[in-house]
């Protein structure tokens, strides 16, 4: 090991332990302000960095968690070294984190809403799509209908929620009233998505979530419509579709089709 | 006093682009002649961030100011960042592209802070072969940034100006010198700032940089976030004596002011330059 590489090391276990060294050989001392707190520079900025990232990343976590926020952040900075030259990228690993962690893994809610914040974040600048218009849609001829499969846009994400999540994230946005935390009766899925500059998140109505579901699986047109045939009596089913289809365009959710 | 001889352009006065000013400074740029964007907002993928970087290209010339090319880093050289910001240097095709002279994690951590070096020859000849590389890579000259710091080594065998001055000249780099940054290691460490702004070549040096700290119980802390303080443009000033014309921007990382506060700053730092500058020519 070169004589750099053990400075490098000796100093980046400094900053990241749990006390700042009272001395370290390789500073050097004067009389104007002991090693102590030189080193402690360095490691309050460094965990000050940290959760300041993680607060602009996790605003609905913020208001979820409430008061228990800044020790939930403080953990996890304990826990998880930054990896990713990017700091905006610490936040990957903490609904993870939430998951297992004690006693964070106790209250199921804070790990979703982690994962909700960072769905969020990172559609915010994922890579741009084309997206397809109705007018383009409809030039496609009836028989081809069937075999038809869309392609949907890849920074669109879909979460499974057993909590009102959304409601959080939407508080937050707003600057609105922190919510009741409540369990659902059945889990939903939230949909996020970017459409051009705007980063978007709504619930999905159930029977939506299984056509989309479908689509997203790479189904054919025909199979999507079978899913809404199980929710509605065959005479609505294809107007319920259509009218999906043309919200699901007008969101800037579809790239484009093939035929299977 | 004499000015940059190694080729690349005057721009005049900036500022630093940061997203709280974005609407004011496309309504009204004013006397703001160019940005410093921070490299690292732009590397994505696409959306907003790359939208409002397009629309401040064709207002402004741009200049790429990094904090993680970790070029004193005994880890490898991140192979993915300097793709990124190859591609961006393409999209963009700034002035110039610039980091800071440091290391920022090393056993592939990363403590997103501008860690110093030691002032030795072994990092000296680590540092210069990582200028080289990147310089080829980029397929320019970069700029380094001098950085403060709160530690000094026990090892150190040179200044931190003749450090700097020695890796500019062995990876034939250019300098961006940071006025307030040179004040703050200057009361941290004892030395003096104006033995630091005489040991650096006049013909290396591109930018400067203009910024504020705050004042600790022992230490100055490089907050960058509040106003130019007097000891800074009285060194300033010096800098000007010496280094003669070199594009000047106001650096604000947080506690962000309204625009026109910013903009009066830089305005001051016109006022105090431009006569010496006229004076000397």
């Amino acid at each position: 090991m070169s004589s750099l590489q053990a400075l490098q090391q000796q100093l980046l276990q400094a900053v990241l332990s749990e006390r700042t060294p009272a001395t370290l050989p390789l500073v050097r001392a004067d009389g104007i302000a002991d090693t102590g707190s030189r080193l402690e520079v360095y490691r309050h900025g460094y965990r000050v960095r940290l959760r300041d990232a993680l607060k602009q990343e996790f605003p609905g976590l913020h208001h979820m968690a409430g008061a228990q926020f800044e020790r939930l952040l403080d953990k996890y900075v304990a826990a998880h070294p930054s990896e990713h030259y990017n700091i905006r990228w610490y936040g990957a690993g903490l609904a993870a984190f939430l998951d297992y962690a004690r006693p964070w893994r106790d209250r199921p809610a804070l790990a979703e809403m982690a994962r909700v914040d960072w769905a969020i974040s990172i559609a915010f600048d994922a890579a741009d799509e084309p997206s397809a218009n109705i007018a383009e849609l409809s030039a496609v001829a009836p028989e081809a209908w069937p075999g038809l499969q869309l392609s949907l846009q890849q920074n669109l994400h879909v979460l499974d929620c057993r909590f009102n999540t959304a409601a959080f994230r939407r508080a937050a946005d707003q600057g609105g009233k922190r919510p009741r935390l409540r369990r659902l009766q059945q889990p939903r899925q939230l949909l996020v998505w970017r459409k051009d500059s705007s980063v978007h998140y709504r619930q999905l109505e159930v029977d939506e979530w299984q056509a989309l579901g479908a689509a997203i699986r790479g189904e054919p047109f025909a199979a999507l419509c079978a899913q809404l045939a199980a929710y509605h009596a065959q005479a609505s089913a294809l107007p319920r579709m259509v009218a999906l289809l043309q919200g699901w365009l007008e969101a800037g959710l579809i790239r484009g089709w093939s035929f299977a | 006093m004499s000015t940059s001889t190694i080729g690349l352009p005057y721009l005049g006065y900036g500022l630093g682009l940061r997203t709280e000013h974005y609407q004011d400074l496309l309504a009204d740029p004013g006397q703001v002649e160019w940005l410093e964007i921070v490299s690292e907002n732009y590397l994505v993928n696409g959306g907003l961030p790359l939208i409002w970087l397009q629309r401040f290209r064709e207002r402004f010339p741009l200049v790429m100011h990094g904090v993680s090319l970790s070029i004193g880093s005994t880890d490898p050289l991140d192979e993915d960042y300097l793709s990124r910001l190859a591609r961006l240097a393409r999209r963009i095709e700034p002035a110039w592209v610039s980091d800071h002279l440091c290391w920022t994690g090393v056993q592939g951590v990363n403590l997103h802070d501008l860690m110093p070096l030691p002032y030795t020859e072994e990092a000296l000849e680590h540092v210069a072969g990582r200028v080289r590389q990147v310089q080829d890579r980029l397929k320019r000259r970069i700029l380094l940034e001098n950085v403060s710091s709160y530690v000094s080594f026990a090892d150190s065998q040179l200044s931190e100006w003749e450090f700097l001055a020695a890796v500019a000249e062995r990876a034939d780099c250019l300098i961006l010198l940071d006025i307030n940054n040179v004040h703050v290691s200057a009361m941290n460490h004892g030395f003096s700032a104006l033995d630091y702004l005489r040991g650096i070549p006049v013909s290396r040096v591109q930018q400067f940089h203009l910024a504020g700290y705050e004042q600790g119980e022992h230490l100055i802390i490089d907050t960058h976030d509040a106003p130019v303080s007097h000891a800074v443009w009285d060194l300033y000033i010096e800098a000007v004596r010496r280094f003669g014309r070199v594009s000047t921007m106001i650096e604000r990382d947080d506690n962000f002011p309204p625009l026109a506060e910013l903009r009066a700053e830089l305005e001051h730092a016109r006022t105090l330059a431009e006569p010496l500058l006229r004076n000397a020519a």
